[in-house]
């Protein structure tokens, strides 16, 4: 039993008191075993991992290709923007040329038409106080004209006498007399 | 009797206890200031952190805009653990993904490390190099982080209205509501603790009785379990965050 016990402290000696060092015991340091669990998880793990980060290392590829794709694209679309704006730019600057243009030149032909109609109401004016003129003048010549009428008939009237009847009539007669006269 | 007992007890207290190797308990002491550091722990923990800030800083040196092979690994890893946040926390994840990746990267390495190095091989005065979280201060001081990450985040998102959901749905639910605050670090750290314990030593017990070729099964059984480990204490410490967070409308 002393043998026994012997043996076993034996195989378990554990070298407990000391300072530090290095265990050389193989079976008991286990390092056999350990590299064969090393190796096998390295041999296992290995593939898995592996394939574990090319899948991801595609993915990010894809991703930053996809992103790249997208990239050129909205590029495009703002070049695209870009050639629509100037060009857009280039037509509301012809738009806004003709169209001073057009609004100077209906200025000018208002202005023009405007003068014309003005003339013309110049002219109608002076026409219609010549025609007034004229015919206030035609009426005062026509009241002087009776005035004067009345006048001479008043006259006649009242001056009309036998005498004067007999005056005018010898002077008549004389007159034709001496018409006659020269006659023959 | 007495013979058969003796023996017995001699074959429990060397035999046994150092065939297995296994040195629960046993570890080797530094002190800094007044208290007492398991140094194995620490020395272990600063491989793994060189580990992970090696590796990283080696990666992602010169970043490229198509990711090489280092970096398209690391950021596969950044976007499971964004996704993994994203899954437990919600909408308002971006600020926890460090959180959550740190635990999760730390506990991840520290557990494949412990399944994959061969420590043993290095000799301490005392006590042996093993994953960090094999250790119960490191896994407790996880747990507690978690616990006052999802404190800070309860309470930055809704102010003291946070203690609010302690009398949800109804204020009889209190006692349990409160207890489960301690019982979330509990169920971390000595889910993770036991975990990685267990793994480590059975196949410690397995290659001190069988050296070779029979413990392999195991260790990749380790390695499976570590690695799950790492995944779910990342998950509930989100998952916790993220409770912590939400409304109770």
């Amino acid at each position: 039993m002393k043998n026994l016990t012997d043996s076993f402290v034996y195989l378990g000696h554990w070298p407990s008191a000391g300072s530090f060092g290095f265990n050389t015991d193989i079976l008991a340091t286990n390092p056999i075993n350990l590299s064969v669990v090393f190796g096998v998880l390295v041999f296992f793990g290995k593939g898995v991992l592996n394939d574990l980060l090319d899948n991801r290392k595609q993915r990010i590829l894809n991703t930053i290709r996809n992103s790249e794709e997208l990239r050129e694209g909205a590029i495009q679309q703002l070049e695209n923007a870009r050639a629509r704006l100037r060009k857009v730019e280039t037509e509301a600057d012809q738009f806004r040329v003709n169209g001073y243009s057009e609004i100077e030149r209906e200025k000018l032909n208002l202005i023009d038409s405007t003068y014309r109609t003005l003339k013309q109401l110049e002219n109608y004016k002076n026409e219609t106080i010549l025609f007034e003129q004229q015919r206030t003048i035609n009426q005062v010549r026509e009241r002087v004209f009776q005035q004067a009428l009345q006048g001479a008939i008043g006259t006649l009237n009242s001056c009309l006498s036998n005498e004067l009847h007999l005056r005018t009539i010898n002077a008549n007669i004389g007159m034709f007399g001496t018409m006659k006269e020269i006659t023959d | 009797m007495n013979v058969l007992s003796c023996s017995i007890n001699t074959l429990i207290k060397e035999g046994l206890y150092e065939i297995s190797g296994v040195e629960v308990g046993q570890h080797f002491y530094w002190q800094i200031g007044g208290f007492q550091v398991h140094a194995q722990v620490l020395i272990t923990s600063w491989v793994v952190i060189a580990i992970l800030l090696g590796s990283a800083a080696l990666v992602v040196r010169n970043p490229q805009t198509i990711p090489t092979d280092g970096q398209n690994f690391f950021e596969f890893v950044l976007e499971f653990i964004r996704d993994v946040s994203q899954t437990q926390i919600g909408e308002e994840y971006g600020p926890w993904v460090p959180f959550i990746g740190t635990l999760f990267l730390f506990i991840f390495v520290s557990n494949w490390s412990g399944a994959l190095l061969p420590w043993k091989i290095i000799q301490l005065p005392q006590g042996e190099l093993a994953a960090p979280t094999n250790d119960i201060n490191t896994t407790v001081a996880l747990a507690l982080l978690t616990s006052v990450a999802y404190f800070y985040a309860g309470l930055s998102k809704k102010g003291l209205g946070y203690f609010s959901k302690y009398i949800q749905p109804t204020p009889i639910l209190l006692p349990i509501n409160i207890l489960e605050d301690f019982t979330k670090p509990l169920s971390l750290s000595f889910r993770l603790f036991g975990n990685i314990l267990a793994d480590e030593l059975v196949v410690v017990v397995l290659v001190s009785l069988v050296p070779l070729v029979v413990p392999i099964p195991v260790m990749f059984l380790g390695l499976f379990t570590s690695g799950i480990q790492a995944l779910i204490f990342a998950t509930l410490a989100a998952a916790y965050i993220g409770e912590s967070m939400e409304g109770h409308h």
